[in-house]
């Protein structure tokens, strides 16, 4: 890799290091371990293409849409059948918020990981349902149902009142 | 008044959640620095292990990378300290057999300087066993013929894998600038792989980087690089060549100390492997025997080499007349670029396939060189990308006018159902 194309990769890596690591936490409903795992693979890809990359009118979306398909990879490769991850959520190092994230994480760890990746991309990412399916090179009704589905589940586990059931 | 996204009113469930969701994943951190540098290290060993350009990529180098990380981050300083900073230890840890006791970063170093001929030692720094991205050691080493930077990375690999065969085999030219490589299989059954090459695929500075690549039947991998400057880049050249010779390469890749290290370090078994996922590429078709097959008949002599990756191959052709360089990719799932790909001038066909035609000189290229590219994207986001030099190589200075196959040879090949079955 050129210096200029290095260094151009190197603070872009570096600025959206903390957001898809965020966004791999919450897709692997906890597991940070795996999170970062994703993240660096995540980056290893990047840096193999990032000419291409680099060129694209969003790179961070790119990014963003390459850690979605590492991570629906990761679990294909686990397991042949669609499943709820059975990894619960680490403990918060802090203690922030942990009633919230926990509880969170718990409903989000129930999600088989499609369902998962469909709320992380919609509600985290605010991506549309068309983005969302290009990401996950799904069809637009597949990821509504998807979501219809997820929703439902969510509301179930958490209850309707999600943020007063939630916050501490 | 619910927030609106994407022109769709959310339900309030949905706006909680999306707030929700945002306080819970801002909740969590991580050493950025570390990701990124242990980012970085993955993608050098993805080209260290392709060895060749891709034709989107467009990366020629057979970039450096020790395993384990001994890895010179160019123009940021050599960080490796804290760079190497733990991401997080594997709970995956096997528990049949207790790891022997960590190898310490300082022990790294005190092993490699027993282990050279007598010199001077300086800009010493080292990760431990039990630090990720793994460990290593790097310093410059002067014999009193001129300083030279040498570093030693340790890590494991799948015994038996394609990754295993592929770090100890010597790479194909056409990609890789080199003066001699040579594998040797020892008594143990490892495989040592010496290259002696050169920093720079173009060979803008001649630095020279020489290295070896240590394979054992139980994956261990130990790789050991050395320069004929004070450090990988940036550092003027200081002796003709680097100080170890290939025999002494192979034996300091050898020697027993790097295997404890490497015993010593945890098992991670839940790693995602690094092969490109079957989303990226179009599965498991070899491209260099199908392109191969697409060739118009009888007219060419035909490399052996030819990359056996399952998204890239390429093949160099002779017809009499010099040599061209042919390369192809095959990619599924690229609808996301195909806007940047593809412009307003693309040639759309009946069934939707876009196709984009270049004929520019080489980016790599030397004299004369230019490279002719067809570009093909189906409806479906599957992309077969083939480009052809008119050299052997993407350094090469032109071996003839144009290139061997002409633009509606490249387009039938681009275009045939045969990267799909």
């Amino acid at each position: 890799m050129r210096q200029a194309r290095a260094d151009e990769y190197a603070e872009f890596a570096a600025v959206r290091a903390g957001h898809l690591y965020r966004s791999a936490c919450l897709l692997t409903a906890g597991d940070t371990h795996l999170a970062e795992d994703l993240v660096q693979e995540t980056f290893g890809r990047l840096y193999v293409s990032w000419r291409r990359v680099s060129r694209v009118e969003n790179p961070a979306g790119y990014a963003q849409t390459v850690l979605m398909r590492t991570f629906l990879t990761h679990q294909r490769r686990r397991s042949s059948t669609e499943r709820a991850t059975d990894v619960l959520p680490d403990m918060p190092a802090d203690g922030r918020d942990m009633p919230l994230r926990l509880t969170l994480l718990e409903a989000l760890a129930r999600l088989p990981a499609k369902d998962r990746a469909v709320v992380v991309l919609r509600y985290w990412e605010d991506r549309s349902i068309e983005e969302t399916a290009q990401a996950m090179n799904a069809s637009s009704a597949a990821v509504r149902t998807r979501c219809v589905r997820a929703l439902g589940r969510l509301r179930e586990l958490l209850g309707e009142d999600l943020g007063e059931y939630a916050r501490p | 008044m619910p927030f609106e996204q994407h022109g769709n009113p959310l339900e309030p469930f949905e706006e909680r959640l999306s707030a929700d969701l945002r306080q819970a994943g801002d909740t969590f951190d991580a050493d950025r620095v570390a990701l990124v540098t242990a980012g970085e290290l993955r993608g050098r060993r993805r080209l260290l292990l392709r060895r060749r350009a891709a034709v989107v990529g467009g990366v020629a180098s057979l970039a450096l990378v020790g395993v384990g990380g001994a890895l010179l981050l160019p123009g940021r300083g050599s960080s490796a300290h804290q760079d190497g900073a733990s991401v997080g230890t594997s709970r995956h840890t096997a528990t049949a057999t207790p790891a022997p006791s960590p190898v310490s970063g300082d022990q790294m170093i005190r092993t490699l300087e027993k282990l050279l001929p007598k010199g001077n030692f300086s800009k010493v720094e080292a990760r431990g066993s039990d630090e990720r991205p793994g460990p290593y050691v790097q310093l410059v080493y002067d014999d009193g013929k001129g300083a030279a930077a040498i570093s030693v990375g340790l890590g494991r690999v799948e015994p038996g894998s394609d990754e295993a065969r592929g770090t100890t085999e010597c790479p194909g030219k056409v990609f890789v600038h080199y003066d001699a490589c040579s594998t040797t299989r020892l008594p143990d059954g490892s495989a040592v792989m010496v290259l002696q090459g050169y920093e720079y695929p173009d060979r803008r500075v001649d630095t020279k980087w020489w290295s070896a690549e240590l394979v054992t039947p139980e994956g261990q991998h130990v790789s050991v690089s050395e320069w004929n400057a004070a450090a990988e880049k940036g550092a003027p050249i200081s002796r003709a060549e680097p100080p170890l010779s290939a025999a002494q390469l192979r034996k300091l890749a050898g020697a027993g100390a790097w295997r404890d290290a490497i015993d010593a370090m945890p098992q991670d078994t839940n790693r995602p492997a690094p092969q490109p996922s079957a989303s990226e590429t179009a599965g498991s078709v070899a491209i260099a025997p199908i392109l191969k097959s697409l060739l118009p008949k009888g007219v060419f002599k035909v490399s052996d080499d030819s990359g056996d990756d399952s998204a890239f191959g390429y093949l160099v052709l002779d017809d009499g007349k010099g040599k061209s360089l042919v390369q192809v990719n095959v990619q599924a799932n690229m609808s996301d670029v195909e806007g940047d790909l593809f412009g307003s001038g693309a040639e759309v066909l009946a069934d939707g396939t876009k196709v984009a035609t270049h004929q520019v000189p080489s980016e790599k290229g030397g004299a004369g060189a230019v490279m002719w590219t067809v570009d093909t994207i189906r409806t479906d986001g599957r992309r077969v990308v083939i480009s052809e030099l008119n050299s052997g190589a993407p350094h090469d200075d032109a071996t003839r006018e144009a290139p061997a196959l002409t633009m509606k040879q490249l387009r039938e090949i681009a275009l045939s159902p045969k990267w799909w079955r």
